[in-house]
This record gives structure tokens, sequence and C-alpha cells, in this order.
């Protein structure tokens, strides 16, 4: 009788220390030490940074233009090293009209890189998964509502080569898929090694020197392509342009 | 005593599953009515699940009809989807090639029904919207159409006294913005499915057909069927089905997707359940009346089109006899219940 009841106490016993431990769900101890990464993207035409409106600018070919308006995706971001380190939902509206969204922190395991990769654009998949929110939401002004999909990198302004109305120059690159695929995936050697380190926050400043948009991979002439503004031919070759505007300037270990 | 320490016990893991279950209650209050989309029976899986990042609830479903058929999601209060999708044309706009919007401007192709959009990957008759929670965008920013932008959208709900507690039922909290709504919207409409007709109820075995109808359906299955397949009366591919270009549209639909000239004069393949009332026919509405759309196949399509439907390479013959009981047919296709059904009404 006795050895019977405390049976059931044991049981009893084991159903409270059962209850108690799942109502207190632990989260998995994570060993891995993480620091933050500051990395910031500055919009330059030959080393000189663009300023929107009033800046004047010569292209390659002598045509003279303003910017007023500079936007661009970059996703996916990923530093390299043995054990490479990819930010989790890594989407980042970069506008030159915004200084802050220039910058951003992430969070990143310790370890030391010797590259980052970035995504210029927003990947296949978030162009066919339907309404997204934060950066990827389509009241950015970065989405097609006529062909759906994202729109990678915009440029606006003017241009007296231009032949449009009012002189504008408007180049919408998007087209996430087929031989017109326009994601560049940019990989950049660090020019010193990256060291992340727990509680600590390294930066790294990359330079975007639009400069490269009118020639490198392809010829892009205002007087003859004042405008595109949807996923085709014209979109890819000025992407294969802007592969190449993009350099480490800083990378900074604190 | 022992007795006595079993009894503290079991009133301990007791309350101990009180004590968590209000808890648990007190820390979510979350708790939308879980819905699921029916298949019909003897119908295909759609190809991918549109619920999938966005479960079907009551409360979603709630919210997207009041949002579906809200005016201010148009720029002057008098463009609702509802204002080219209604209910008693099947989702389409009764009687009208080109629907009508803001400022008194004209859509540049017939509106779509909405049922079944569950099994259709691609939207528009060009395909051009991949997925259904995207597809509000293209007539709520249109200038032709809504005429609005979404930020100016969104602060006309976020001012609404009722629209903060209807997305806090439907998604947890109130807060308002883009993604929300259209996961409303893609819940209401993708919830909308025609599967009762009296050609659904003669396979169900509760109706059956007229010997006319019968005839018209067996002549169906042999010549229109190819393209219209049978349970969803379309297989969603882009054909060119011998139509003349419209040159005031200059509208080479699927081309302008895919930038492909294999593509050029293809549209959607657009159902035929509901048929009667979804005219005028085709994707710039220009035939009024079925028999024209069934004389375009027998006498009107123009085979030198080179990327004319290898299907319609030699145009379909038919005899009066036979268009009228091809007729008879589809009007077997027309879905009471859905034009009448409530649940997708404005009450």
């Amino acid at each position: 009788m006795v050895s019977a009841a405390n049976k059931i106490t044991a049981m009893l016993l084991a159903c409270i220390i059962t209850i108690i431990c799942s109502s207190n769900k632990k989260h998995p101890d994570n060993n891995s030490k993480t620091g933050t990464v500051t990395i910031n993207f500055i919009n330059t035409i030959k080393n000189v940074p663009l300023v929107l409106d009033s800046g004047e600018y010569t292209n390659p070919f002598g045509e003279t233009y303003h910017v007023t308006k500079l936007k661009y995706y970059i996703s996916n971001i990923k530093l390299n090293a043995a054990h490479a380190f990819n930010e989790p939902e890594s989407y980042h509206l970069l506008d030159a009209a915004e200084p802050s969204s220039l910058s951003f922190t992430i969070a990143a395991a310790a370890n030391a890189y010797s590259s980052i990769s970035f995504v210029v654009g927003v990947d296949s998949i978030k162009n066919v998964s339907g309404a997204q929110t934060g950066a990827l939401d389509p009241a950015n002004g970065m989405f097609w509502t006529w062909n759906s999909g994202y729109v990678m990198f915009k440029l606006e302004g003017n241009s007296p080569a231009s032949n449009i109305i009012n002189h504008r120059i408007e180049y919408h690159i998007g087209g996430f898929s087929g031989a017109n695929n326009v994601l560049q995936l940019i990989t950049l050697p660090l020019t010193t090694v990256l060291n992340v380190q727990e509680g600590k926050t390294s930066t790294i400043t990359i330079a975007a020197d639009l400069d490269k948009l009118w020639q490198g991979a392809n010829i892009l002439k205002i007087a003859e392509t004042p405008a595109t503004m949807a996923p085709g031919v014209v979109s890819k070759k000025i992407a294969d342009n802007y592969n190449r505007m993009f350099t480490i300037k800083e990378v900074f270990n604190n | 005593m022992t007795t006595r320490v079993i009894i503290a016990l079991l009133i301990f893991v007791c309350s101990a599953f009180l004590f968590i279950a209000a808890s648990k209650k007190q820390n979510d209050p979350y708790k939308p009515t879980y819905l699921k989309l029916e298949i019909p029976k003897g119908w295909p899986q759609p190809a991918k699940d549109i619920f999938a990042n966005n479960p079907l609830t009551e409360q979603g479903f709630q919210l997207g009809k009041k949002l579906f058929y809200d005016g201010r999601l148009s720029k002057d209060g008098n463009f609702p989807c509802a204002s080219c999708h209604q209910q008693f044309a099947a989702f389409a706009t009764y009687d009208h090639d080109f629907s009508h919007g803001f400022n008194d401007k004209f859509t540049t192709r017939n509106a779509p029904p909405l049922f079944n959009l569950a099994w259709m990957p691609l939207l528009h008759w060009d395909g051009g919207i991949n997925h259904i929670e995207v597809q509000p965008l293209a007539p709520l920013t249109a200038v032709n159409e809504m005429a609005e932008n979404i930020d100016s959208v969104l602060k006309k709900l976020r001012k609404d006294t009722a629209y903060p507690k209807l997305f806090k039922a439907a998604f947890g909290t109130p807060v308002i913005n883009s993604q929300r709504m259209l996961k409303a919207l893609a819940q209401f409409t993708g919830s909308i499915l025609s599967c009762n007709s009296k050609y659904d109820k003669m396979l169900r075995g509760e109706a059956s057909f007229t010997p006319a109808e019968q005839r018209g359906y067996i002549f169906f299955k042999a010549n229109c069927s190819g393209c219209h397949t049978e349970p969803l009366f379309t297989d969603n591919s882009f054909r060119n089905n011998g139509l003349d270009l419209n040159p005031y549209l200059n509208d080479y639909g699927r081309m302008r997707i895919t930038n492909d000239k294999n593509d050029s004069l293809k549209f959607k393949v657009p159902s035929l359940r509901n048929v009667a009332l979804t005219f005028p026919y085709m994707h710039d509405g220009r035939f009024y009346g079925i028999t024209q759309a069934i004389d375009h196949y027998s006498k009107g399509i123009n085979t030198n089109q080179p990327t004319l439907d290898s299907l319609l390479k030699k145009r379909i013959a038919i005899s009066n006899a036979q268009k009228n009981e091809l007729i008879y047919f589809l009007y077997t296709l027309t879905d009471t219940t859905l034009i009448k059904n409530p649940r997708f009404s404005l009450r």
C-alpha cells in the first residue's frame, strides 16, 4: 500500500517537474559570440560625393547631367570566411535623399572575414512571394505593379543631352529572371581583414561610383538612351555597368 | 498521510495547469478563427498554396471584404475594387468592354471575373502579376482606374475608427500597413470559389443535362477543352487565338511581359465558368455576345499570324444547330450560388 502510494507520489512529482520545465522553455544556448558591423555606403561620382539636385556632373561622353533621385537595394549581405556569415532577412533600401538609409548595422558572428558579398537588387524569391513589408514594402516606390517585381536600382535626373520630356533621364532597372536578369552579385575583398569581436563594432565603408554607370561592360549615352523603365536588354546592360561601381573605401576594426 | 500528500500534489498539478493556461491566454489574446480553402471534389490541387504565407482566417477574410467594397481605396472615393468586379457578374464588369475609372477614364482591357484564383498562377490577361497579394496594387495605382497611391490609402484607413480593430482581429495588432491590407484582400478574393453551377451539379449527380446541353457538352469536349480545360475551364496558358490587333490599343499581350516575340498577341485563356455573365468577351471586349465569340472560332480567326495557336490553325467547324447546343452547354456553367452568396456581398 505504502509502496503504491510512493509510486503515485513519484509519478506526480515527475509530472510537476515536466510541467515546470516545459513552461519555462529556455532558448537553446547560443555559444557563438556576436559582434556588430556597421556598413556605410557613400555614393560618389569620380570620388566626389554625390549631391542631389544641384550637383552637375559630366559622363565619359561629355554629357552633363543632374541627379534628382537615387535609390537601390542591397540584399543578401554575406561576410566571407571559412565559416561565412549570412545576414538573415537581409534587405536594405538605400536612398540618397535619406542619409540614414546609407548606413546600417548588422549583428554578425565573431570571426575574421576576408571579403563581403551582397546582391544589388532583391533576390528572385522575394519578387514572387506576394506582399512584403519593411524595406520591401511596395509603398517605397520600388515595385512595378504591372509586371510584378522590384525596381532594383533607380536613378532619375535631367540632362541637356536627353531628348525626352523636360530633358529627363530615368533609369529604372529591374527584372529577376531569364536572360535579362539584372541581379548583380558583388564580392569585394576587404583591404584589411574585418575582425568582428564580441561587444565591439567594426565598420566597412563602401563607395559606389556612379560614373561607372555609363561605361564598363556597355556604353550608355544619354542621347541614345535617356530612359528605361522595364525589364529587358537595356536594363541588363546598365546593371552590368553598375556591377563595377562598388569599391571598399575603408575597413575599421574597433 | 500519504493520501494527503497525493491530494496536495494533485491540487498543485491542477493549479499549475490552470495557471499556465491562464497566462497563455493573457499573453496571446490573438485568437483568429482559422479557415481552410476547400478544394472541390475532383479538382486538381492548386500548383501552389496562395495562403501558405497568409493563413486564411475569418477575421482576415472579413477585413478583406470590407476593403474590397471600400471606395476609399480610390482617389475620389468612387472606385472600390467592387466597382469593376461586381458579384452579379461573377466579379467581372457587367455589360462593359472596358471598365470606367477615375476622371472618366477607361481601362484598356476587359475586367476579368474573380473566382477560383487559387488555381491561377499568373494574373492579368498578360500574366504580368505573379502573386494574388500584389494584384491589387495594379488597379489601385493605375491613373485610369483607382488612381491612388499606397501611402494615401493607408492614411485614410488609419483615420477610420473601425479599421484598426479589424486589423487587430485579423493580424494580432492594430498596425495598418500595405502588407496586411494586401494579404487581407487576398484572403477575400482568394476565397471566392465558383463550383456550384449546373455543370458541377451534373458531375455530382445532383442534376442532369437536357439532351441539347449534353450534345453541347460533347461538342465542347471535342473542340474547346484543349484550352478551356475542365474542371476550371482554363489551362491558364497564354495563347494567340487569332484576333486582329486593335490599332487603338496596340496590345500585344504576353509579349509586353516577356519581351519575347514568340509571345506576340498571346493572352491568358479565360475560364468559361460563368461565361454567360462575363460578356463582352476577349481581352478588349470586342465581342458582345457568346454567338459572336463562337463565330470568331468558326469564321474569324486570322490564320496568317505566326504566333497563332497550333490548335486553331484550322478554324473550328460548327453548324448552327451545334452552335445552339454549345451555347446551351455554356449556360450550364453559370453559378447562381456564387453570384447570390451573401458571404461575398456587402451587407
